[in-house]
């Protein structure tokens, strides 16, 4: 899968089929030190992890002052570390709370969507272990189609179970 | 996105081989990720699991439509048909007299531990927790008392067709317990058309598996009793008739940080029941037993679990350890997570031993 910079890439997260089990948290600390995605038990008692949104229009990028965030050929919201004073702007604009500073390096630091393991053509760590396939990662109309296609499933579950089971 | 899980999701394709031959014993999610990582870096990898198929509990006892047994599978052939990684299944690797263990149905081979230990030049042990705890209560070795690591396993191994075994069926199933094992055999009772009853000592709130795991089994159908713990199991020629619970009230909290469980004075009841499905815990099941540890040489502590240093080595410098066999019952992600640190300081380990450098890359930090 290597990528063509004429065609955007997309993750998204289906909380339906997530099972919080935390193998994307893990995968993602073994390959960046710290995990940019990161699972939450909530009051509610569900797992949900949480990761930067990738926006398309991303506010952390309107609201960086020195143009370190940035957006790849891909479609991936990433830091350039060396543009990059720590000033943290960047969370203040983020609607979702992602960017963290890392202390070493005095930067903002936050997914980038395995930048190093898509130079290889491979995919994020995340979206590759997840053991639910919850995790969708690839060209925006596929990732798209799918989520309607997983809808279109449970609708019509819910139907087949309304009318013929009774619940 | 894919179909299946990328064990090996940090290469594209195995480095030049190491020559070096590396075992790994038990094919669970701790195991195939180190597997991933070790066949990525140029090690030959041989898995070992006394299961038919790979995934470990993954693939034995989380029910299929949270995981798809297909993409643990297809996963593991991956690793089997780019990666060089041969997976020997049916195997039980052990050392030592051996003592009951679940989920031992379909072994058909026994290795001796210190076999592997001759043949390979690196060992990291991966065998998770396949023993349920019980608690000694009057009653428990009758007829119709289970844990739900073997109900759900029987289920699983009739499902997939593995053997002519004929699952646990009952009218009325009582599950003990609070986390996802719980939830899991309750749920599996269910859908066998039993009536289902969960009971847990503390309340919902502490339940490991969560308020909404709980919530979407009660609305499914399973009844649920907080605040009860079992006294004794109610038994007639041996078989088991119900169970007989004790009220209790939340107090300080205890070593784990949760309130503790008290009983309330008098207050007893009991649930009829013909199967009794105790998910109160599982207990890690090192592949040698503790009179035959220090003769091989690897340490175990005082609950079973394997010793292991800050590089995840067991005091026998060649085996590393990793998983639920170390820290106990878990999840997939801190198996994983586990299992690929566990990889790492071998790979790091041995290249220093061996006086090499370690290719820098994507998988070598």
């Amino acid at each position: 899968m290597t990528q063509d910079p004429a065609v955007k890439y997309l993750r998204t997260i289906d909380l339906g089929r997530c099972i919080g089990c935390g193998a994307c948290e893990a995968a993602c600390e073994f390959v960046h030190g710290a995990p940019f995605i990161v699972v939450h038990r909530t009051s509610v008692g569900l797992d949900i992890p949480i990761s930067c949104m990738h926006c398309a229009k991303a506010p952390c990028v309107a609201a960086c002052p020195t143009g370190a965030m940035t957006i790849d050929n891909t479609g991936a919201v990433y830091v350039e570390q060396s543009k990059c004073i720590g000033c943290l702007a960047c969370l203040y604009a983020c609607p979702f709370g992602i960017p963290e500073l890392d202390r070493a390096t005095r930067t903002a630091v936050k997914c980038h969507l395995c930048m190093d393991l898509r130079r290889e053509g491979l995919e994020p760590a995340c979206s590759a272990i997840c053991p639910a396939n919850a995790i969708l990662y690839g060209e925006d109309a596929l990732v798209f189609q799918l989520a309607k296609k997983r809808t279109a499933e449970s609708m019509a579950k819910a139907r087949f179970e309304f009318e013929f089971r009774g619940v | 996105m894919g179909d299946y899980m990328k064990f090996a999701f940090m290469c594209r394709e195995r480095r030049q081989s190491l020559n070096t031959r590396v075992a790994v014993i038990g094919a669970g999610p701790a195991g195939l990720s180190a597997t991933g990582f070790l066949a990525c870096s140029g090690y030959d990898v041989d898995v070992y699991d006394k299961q038919p198929l790979p995934g470990g509990l993954m693939t034995f006892a989380i029910p299929s439509w949270r995981i798809p047994p297909s993409r643990i599978l297809d996963g593991a052939r991956e690793l089997e048909e780019k990666f060089n990684v041969k997976i020997i299944t049916r195997s039980k690797v052990y050392a030592g007299e051996e003592t009951h263990e679940e989920g031992d149905n379909l072994v058909e081979k026994k290795i001796n531990l210190e076999d592997i230990l001759s043949q390979y030049d690196l060992v990291l042990i991966t065998t998770g927790t396949w023993i349920s705890k019980i608690p000694k209560l009057p009653g428990t070795g009758a007829r119709g008392v289970t844990t739900a690591l073997e109900y759900l396993y029987k289920w699983k191994i009739h499902e997939y067709n593995l053997a002519p075994v004929k699952p646990p069926i009952a009218k009325r199933i009582v599950v003990i317990g609070g986390g996802y094992s719980a939830v899991d055999a309750a749920e599996k009772a269910l859908k066998t058309g039993a009536e289902v009853h969960l009971v847990y000592r503390r309340t919902i709130r502490e339940a490991p598996a969560g308020i909404y795991e709980i919530e979407r089994i009660k609305r499914e159908g399973v009844a649920f009793t907080e605040l009860a713990s079992p006294v004794e199991i109610i038994e007639k020629n041996g078989v088991a008739m119900g169970v007989k619970f004790q009220k209790m009230t939340l107090g300080p909290p205890d070593e784990t940080g949760r309130p503790k469980p008290i009983p309330i004075p008098g207050g007893e009841f009991t649930v009829d029941a013909d199967l009794v499905v105790f998910a109160t815990g599982e207990s890690p099941t090192p592949p040698i037993s503790p009179s035959r540890a220090e003769a091989v040489g690897i340490k175990l502590n005082k609950d079973g679990s394997i010793w292991v240093n800050d590089i995840m080595q067991t005091s026998n410098p060649k085996v590393f350890a990793a998983g639920d066999v170390v820290h106990g019952a878990s999840r997939i992600g801190p198996a994983v997570k586990s299992g690929l640190k566990a990889a790492r300081y071998m790979h790091n380990w041995f290249m220093a031993k061996t006086g090499r450098m370690i290719t820098p890359g994507v998988i070598a930090q």
